[in-house]
């Protein structure tokens, strides 16, 4: 899937690293510290429902995988989100090259 | 950043959408021109880095927190086109797959990060290069796009014709916030932008 990426080998791998480093950032550190954007001071300054349980489809909710701690499905999560654009960037790749050919 | 399910009034969710697809289908229309294999390659790569790098949430004491979000760069990088199609690859995952920003806000996120952050960060690098030099033009580039995707973000929900209309809160505390949080993100910007445009100088499309 990633042939069409040859050239950008090297940010590929600078992006999967990212990827495992980020339960650090995205677990570890906003457990101890509290994570809390802006968006979710002024949510709470007008009582806006956060209504992401009711409404959810997928198993993925918020980067976890079912039946994997937290870190470890935080990184998985991330890596299936990888692959999910590599396929979206293949399809892409190759309606470019179609359009090339017929152009 | 993403505006979860039950934050937009549904009159404002159905306009953020409308708004979100007209833009969507003359995107497209442009893109058509622009997009050739090695370009598609490129918008892929740098959505992956993108979708990776608003994994790191950078928490600061005090409770408050941000994370790169990547519409500036992408706009620097790749143009308002293909840079809104990288974003649209990012927040469409995001969405579908991991429920990080609401389906009912899908339109407003895109807006605001896959629109406002990518024409920011293009147009004020594009203004600024000649004038201040490339890293000056792309620190300010990625902060202006966080902090106009905040104002936006604001902008929609605090105008809610069935909830009241709450500006006044909304506005300034997205709009002051992601002012203060977005020197990192300019930081971040400028930095990637250096890097990159050393290793591929064709690349950047400002």
């Amino acid at each position: 899937m990633t042939g069409f990426l040859g050239r950008h080998r090297r940010a590929l791998i600078i992006t999967v690293l990212l990827v495992l480093v980020s339960p650090v950032f995205g677990v570890v550190l906003a457990e101890m510290v509290g994570y809390h954007e802006p968006l979710d001071v002024a949510a709470e300054k007008l009582g806006l429902p956060d209504k992401t349980s009711e409404l959810n489809w997928t198993p993925f909710l918020d980067y976890t995988v079912p039946g994997l701690p937290e870190t470890l499905g935080y990184i998985v999560a991330g890596l299936l989100g990888i692959a999910v654009i590599l396929g979206l960037g293949a399809l892409l790749h190759r309606l470019a090259a179609r359009r090339g050919r017929e152009g | 950043m993403h505006i979860p399910d039950g934050f937009l009034d549904p009159y404002m969710s159905a306009a953020t959408y409308a708004a979100f697809l007209g833009y969507l289908v003359y995107a497209l229309r442009r893109v058509g021109n622009l997009l050739d294999p090695p370009k598609a390659s490129l918008v892929t790569v740098l959505a992956a880095g993108i979708f990776a790098a608003q994994m790191l949430n950078w928490p600061i004491p005090g409770g408050t927190s941000l994370h790169f979000v990547g519409g500036g760069l992408a706009g620097i990088l790749l143009g308002p086109y293909l840079g809104f199609l990288a974003m649209f690859m990012v927040l469409l995952v995001q969405t579908l797959v991991f429920h990080d920003g609401g389906i009912t806000a899908l339109g407003a996120n895109m807006l605001n990060m896959g629109v406002v952050a990518v024409l920011a960060g293009y147009h004020a690098y594009r203004y600024l290069k000649p004038r201040t030099g490339e890293f000056a033009a792309a620190l300010v580039g990625g902060w202006l796009s966080i902090t106009l995707a905040g104002l936006a973000t604001g902008l929609e929900i605090g105008v809610s014709p069935t909830l009241g209309y709450h500006l006044d809160v909304t506005v300034p505390v997205m709009t002051v916030w992601h002012a203060a949080l977005g020197i990192v993100e300019g930081v971040a910007t400028a930095l990637i932008v250096a890097r990159v445009k050393a290793l591929l100088p064709e690349v950047v499309a400002g």
